[in-house]
């Protein structure tokens, strides 16, 4: 008996796989969300809505992670979820901060909806009044994702006159004020989150964009000692090496990622094609001048 | 008195031979699996599920016990004609129906206590030490429970006048209607008639108000609950029992049990 009932569910196993290969190939998406109406979803969540809100919090992580890793780009269910599991529960503060994160970041880290990550922002505040984190949330997408450095300004200023809120954000809302976008207030951001931030992949974000910024001050760093090797010797330099030959370089400087930085052909200093971070770095330079051509 | 305590003790010792508690096995692995999945499929919520998983689960547990069993507390003694036997003894019919409720609650109490121990021990894997504030669980078990007794009062009420089947659907509507309770006083619509609007408001009043004992969305937080919350619920389910108790007792004592 037990062997039979054995082979019967081998035989389901078999068939279930079988059935989810056929099925790969229909591309059915499970995108879908059947009931879309987040007061409906509460209504009848009964008393139930903080484990709900949980549940439909991670199927927003999954949803997302499953998206980056089949490398797929259309993002449209995340604020969805997003918006029924902070209404399930208005209080879950993780919801709000990465879901915000993920919504802002441009593709092909995030969704690239800026708009919807202040709308879910501006909804946290509101349920939590004094929790300061998402004023600094709110800032960081305005400065990194909408590049509106006022708003930005005004949201740690807000942020800041908060209880318990660190020195961080008074200085971070006058410095935006009053240099808007810069390498070093960039890096001042993403270092605090990656300093104060508990969670691994918060903290993995911050690092990820930690790196670029360095790298882009190292770049910055290295032109202008290319300028000054330009003004000395009436041409531009070809190689790293020539700077240091010249002894305006110590040595041979190194990106984040142990890779030696290298000049292009019109001796602009770049990151090493063998580093991972050269990729990042060209789609965001690309970024920069579509913005500039808009 | 005694005679109450000697049915409810009966009452109780019924439910664990019936294995009622072994739904605490299914309690104790729901939360082992929730402890060691949340934290790998999810983000920063590990400690926000388990509280309210493990107290959705004891809510819901409870309230399929309170209800199932609420209602064969008479049913099944008349089934099994055991009633007449009793009441041919000293106990009044009165003291039959609050010893069957007293040892249904107590039932209750144990299988929730022992589940809250298991949501501590599932607690303590996640994150250890314990805070202070994870003490606020304790409330919200304490007002589970006491939305469980006004619970098993209706099944109770609802059993002493109709069939088992009737009794447990109208026992879990007056639950889901309790729920809405409050929303009935906040209807709006441009055609709604105004008696009919007084009328929902009176109903809204008279139903029990489960809402009153849910507080999972701020202790799922870490959040305190106000005692004058714990308090006003707990008066609320002491007055609401004993309407409901009384109102069975007069019907059971006029039922014609031949």
């Amino acid at each position: 008996m037990a062997a039979v009932l054995l082979a019967g569910f081998v035989c389901v196993w078999k068939l279930q796989e079988r059935v989810d290969a056929e099925r790969t190939t229909l591309q059915l998406g499970n995108d879908e969300l059947s009931l879309r109406s987040p007061a409906v979803m509460k209504k009848l969540s009964l008393e139930y809505a903080p484990l709900l809100g949980a549940i439909y919090w991670t199927r927003a992580v999954q949803y997302f992670g499953g998206k980056h890793q089949a490398h797929d780009q259309n993002l449209d269910q995340l604020w969805p979820l997003l918006d029924i599991a902070t209404t399930l529960d208005p209080n879950l503060l993780v919801a709000y901060r990465f879901g915000a994160m993920f919504l802002s970041d441009a593709p092909p880290r995030g969704a690239g909806q800026p708009d919807h990550a202040v709308e879910l922002l501006q909804r946290g505040m509101k349920a939590n009044p004094v929790y300061w984190r998402f004023y600094q949330d709110l800032g960081n997408v305005y400065y990194f994702d909408k590049k509106d450095y006022l708003k930005a300004s005004q949201a740690f200023e807000a942020g800041s006159k908060l209880p318990n809120t660190p020195p961080f954000m008074k200085i971070m809302a006058a410095k935006i004020a009053g240099e808007g976008e810069s390498l070093e207030t960039s890096f001042a951001l993403w270092l605090d989150i990656y300093r104060t931030s508990t969670n691994q992949d918060m903290r993995k974000n911050a690092e990820d964009h930690l790196r670029l910024v360095k790298m882009e001050m190292d770049l910055r760093a290295i032109n202008q000692i290319a300028d000054v090797y330009e003004q000395k010797t009436k041409q531009r330099a070809k190689r790293i090496s020539d700077l240091a030959q010249a002894g305006l370089l110590a040595g041979q400087p190194q990106d984040p990622d142990g890779f030696p930085y290298v000049l292009g052909e019109q001796g602009k200093a770049e990151p090493n094609p063998k580093s991972p971070l050269r990729e990042e770095w060209l789609k965001e330079k690309k970024q920069r001048s579509n913005e500039l051509l808009k | 008195m005694r005679n109450i305590q000697t049915v409810a003790a009966n009452t109780f010792r019924e439910a664990v031979r019936d294995r009622v508690l072994y739904n605490l096995v299914f309690f104790a692995l729901l939360m082992m699996g929730a402890a060691i999945l949340v934290g790998q499929i999810s983000i920063g919520i590990e400690q926000d599920v388990i509280v309210s998983l493990g107290l959705t689960a004891i809510s819901v547990i409870g309230i399929f016990i309170a209800i199932f069993l609420g209602v064969a507390l008479v049913s099944k003694e008349m089934d099994k004609r055991t009633l007449y036997a009793l009441l041919a003894k000293p106990v009044k019919r009165r003291e039959f129906l609050l010893g069957k409720f007293f040892g249904l609650v107590m039932t209750l109490t144990v299988n929730t206590a022992a589940m809250a121990a298991g949501l501590y021990i599932a607690l303590w894997t996640v994150k250890h030490p314990l805070l202070k504030s994870d003490a606020y669980i304790l409330v919200a078990v304490y007002l589970i429970l006491l939305k469980l007794a006004l619970i098993v009062a209706l099944a109770l009420l609802f059993s002493c006048f109709t069939t088992p089947f009737l009794a447990i659907l109208f026992t879990a509507g007056m639950y889901v209607a309790g729920l809405f309770a409050a929303d009935l006083r906040t209807v709006h619509g441009v055609d709604i008639d105004p008696g009919a609007l007084r009328l929902m408001r009176g109903i809204s009043y008279l139903l029990p108000n489960f809402q009153n004992f849910d507080v999972m969305g701020a202790v799922v937080h870490g959040r305190g609950v106000p005692s004058v919350i714990v308090w006003q619920a707990t008066l609320y389910a002491i007055l609401y029992i004993t309407i409901v108790l009384t109102g069975a007792a007069v019907v059971f004592s006029r039922r014609n049990l031949k």
